[in-house]
């Protein structure tokens, strides 16, 4: 078969082995308290390099297998640094700085988002990064923070997220991102809102189980149920359709920047109505910070702003009416 | 996970390109009665007479035992054409009867009824819902008497699509008296023409009328008819659902994505609009049900849930986007046209073959893991 969209044994294997990484070094209960994810245990399992080729250091995978890391990666809350610094990677390299693309690959050099704020911008777990990756519409800039301290502001939620303010013209700018970058940052980011989908569901599900009223487990009222269905139905399109932009854009295919501006397009939505819908379910405890459920509400709001996606209506549909008569190619075989 | 298209799937997609523009009718489908039927027979006919139709099929059956690959070619290239709807009256024959006798059926049925239906020479309906059967369909009260060698049966059953104008009906009745819900049923071969049938066309919301009731009165149908075992007959039914979701369903779920872009074209509208935003947001849907479609044929877990999820998918999407086409196209949407007609039909796309509440019930048990209610 030409066609084939299970995953494969290489496939498995490294998301078995992503799997436990992410609950030794990062499982969510560690949000409870206030504190930034450092990239260490993130960089050691390879997952910076985890689509470079293998003489640049890489594992030999592609950007299909680093879209699903990054899927798990949602699942786990991991710092918005992960996706920068992922995007940082490639543009130290593309832009020769080796040298600095190492040291972030290796967690040496930490990088934290920054998103436009004012004339400045707004920086995302900035404590002791190095470096910041700007997303300005469909544009993506490092910089070089050096010696500037940004300006701690009081995050999302009393300190859900840890924002911080750099002024105006602070920073150096050392590396600009091409249209491939923007077209990785969309899958990955999209990645993340799809894990932080499934992982909205699942503990809505896990709650819905669990949970009794009037005798049963809330999960047994047909209200309860729809909005478990729905929940279901978001993260399944935002799934499907992450396989198809990552095999298009890893392929190169014709079809590569309309499918992740679909996906891109999708993802936010099925972020946003999973947590909302997920916290409807917890009930009271949905709404307490007791639960972890607000910590993936939150982090969608800030994936969510990492970057503008592509108007999808400029671009060609990837299956599109016939207008002219096809033009008459004979084949060998009938 | 690979999506690669060879040398052999570019020819046969080519192949099809040509054939479907040189042979989709130019007329647009009629809506109901004999037109429809002569229209929709004479495409499968032609179909046939090109060798295209069957595709899903196996050899062994006058089919091309097509794999995924060409399925998924042939019916990308189908829509693309904006070739007649595959959910017209010959839908039931090829893509469920069809397939439930290959499943099940004798030599003798398969011999007689396969090329019928694979030629485009006899349409078939599906009585399965009843007045007091219908999301609940193993609650069902018709009944089938054995006497000899036929069952007498009595009974109504109810939106019957195209009942006036089908030769056959795969009807679903209760054989065994003293057994309830799911046992004691037959599925049978019950031929249109028998003494007894009254069928009552019902006009739909849209003005239509390819549906209707059908009245059974000691209708005779030789014990030869019963297809995959007499009392047993749910097993019967549920034995092609899955060909129906994954195969049949693959070339009206790739439709909506043509529907999308006709709207845009249609539309045409300014960048940033709210009605840009709209159809944006249509058109990434019509994409994600394509990667849902392609999921469903490649990727081995796939089962009669994940039907559910599909189906539900669709069939909201189809109405959302009916509703946009219907918001767009100004006074005009108050005139009878094909986007309007379209708009009334998608009605009925959250109702038939299991309302969305009945899907998301299904969707919360059996995947979810949520508990029966």
């Amino acid at each position: 078969m030409t066609c084939d969209l299970n995953r494969t044994d290489d496939q498995r294997q490294i998301l078995d082995a992503a799997t436990a990484m992410l609950a030794a070094h990062y499982p969510v209960a560690r949000l409870r308290e206030p504190r930034t994810d450092s990239m260490a245990a993130l960089a050691e399992f390879g997952g910076f390099l985890l689509a470079a080729s293998e003489e640049d250091g890489g594992a030999g995978f592609t950007l299909v297998e680093e879209a699903l890391l990054h899927v798990r990666l949602g699942h786990h809350l991991v710092s918005p640094r992960a996706v920068a610094g992922a995007l940082a990677c490639r543009l130290a390299a593309r832009q020769a700085e080796p040298a600095l693309a190492e040291r972030i690959a290796a967690g040496a050099a930490e990088v934290c988002p920054a998103l436009p704020h004012g004339d400045g911008h707004l920086l995302i777990d900035a404590e002791g990064a190095a470096l910041a990756l700007a997303f300005e519409g469909r544009r993506l800039s490092l910089i070089e923070l050096g010696g500037t301290a940004p300006e701690p502001v009081a995050g999302l939620g009393h300190g859900g997220i840890a924002t911080s303010r750099l002024a105006p013209g602070r920073g150096r700018r050392i590396a600009e991102g091409d249209d491939r970058a923007c077209l990785t940052a969309d899958l990955l980011v999209s990645a993340q809102l799809l894990g932080i989908a499934e992982a909205a569901r699942d503990l809505a599900v896990d709650y819905a189980q669990t949970r009794r009223q009037f005798g049963k487990p809330i999960g047994a009222f047909q209200a309860i149920k729809h909005h478990c269905a729905n929940m279901g139905l978001q993260a399944e399109m935002l799934s499907a359709q992450l396989d198809m932009a990552a095999i298009a854009a890893r392929d190169g295919r014709d079809d590569a920047a309309f499918q992740v501006a679909a996906l891109r397009r999708l993802a936010p939505r099925a972020a946003l109505f999973n947590t909302r819908t997920a916290i409807q379910v917890h009930g009271g405890i949905g709404f307490s910070a007791e639960a972890d459920i607000h910590h993936y509400l939150k982090q969608a709001h800030v994936l969510i702003r990492l970057g503008e996606p592509a108007p999808l209506l400029d671009l060609p549909a990837a299956l599109a009416p016939r207008t002219n008569r096809p033009r008459r190619t004979p084949c060998a075989s009938p | 996970m690979r999506l690669d298209i060879t040398e052999d799937d570019e020819c046969f997609r080519r192949a099809a390109r040509d054939w479907l523009a040189d042979n989709v009718p130019a007329a647009p489908a009629p809506y109901d009665g004999q037109p429809a039927r002569d229209y929709a027979l004479d495409w499968l006919a032609t179909c046939h007479a090109g060798g295209w139709s069957g595709l899903g099929w196996p050899r062994e059956y006058g089919g091309q035992g097509a794999p995924g690959e060409k399925l998924i070619l042939w019916y990308e290239e189908y829509v693309r054409a904006r070739a007649p709807s595959v959910l017209d009256c010959t839908f039931v024959a090829v893509n469920h009867a069809g397939p439930t006798l290959i499943a099940l059926g004798s030599d003798a049925q398969k011999a007689f009824h396969l090329p019928r239906i694979l030629e485009g020479r006899s349409v078939w309906c599906q009585g399965f819902s009843e007045p007091g059967a219908g999301s609940d369909l193993a609650s069902l009260a018709a009944t089938g008497r054995v006497e000899g060698d036929e069952i007498v049966v009595n009974g109504q059953k109810i939106w019957t699509s195209f009942a006036d104008i089908a030769d056959y009906q795969e009807l679903l009745i209760r054989t065994d008296p003293d057994q309830d819900r799911h046992r004691g049923l037959s599925w049978v071969i019950c031929d249109m023409t028998a003494p007894g049938i009254t069928v009552r066309p019902i006009r739909n919301m849209a003005g239509v009328t390819h549906f209707a009731e059908v009245f059974y009165d000691d209708v005779r149908i030789p014990l030869s008819n019963v297809v995959g075992g007499l009392h047993d007959g749910w097993r019967t039914a549920m034995t092609t659902l899955g060909f129906e979701r994954r195969t049949a369903a693959m070339g009206v779920q790739l439709a909506l994505s043509i529907k999308v872009e006709d709207l845009i074209a249609r539309a045409e509208p300014a960048p940033g609009s709210a009605t840009a935003e709209r159809l944006a947001d249509l058109r990434a849907e019509a994409a994600a049900l394509r990667a849902m479609t392609y999921r469903t044929v490649f990727r081995d877990s796939a089962t009669s849930s994940d039907g559910s999820l599909m189906r539900l998918v669709f069939a909201e999407l189809a109405q959302r986007i009916a509703q946009a086409s219907m918001d767009i196209l100004g006074a005009e949407a108050l005139t009878d046209t094909p986007p309007t007609h379209d708009y009334l039909e998608a009605y009925s796309e959250t109702i038939a073959g299991g309302t969305a509440e009945i899907q998301r019930n299904i969707i919360a048990e059996r995947i979810l893991g949520l508990p029966r209610s």
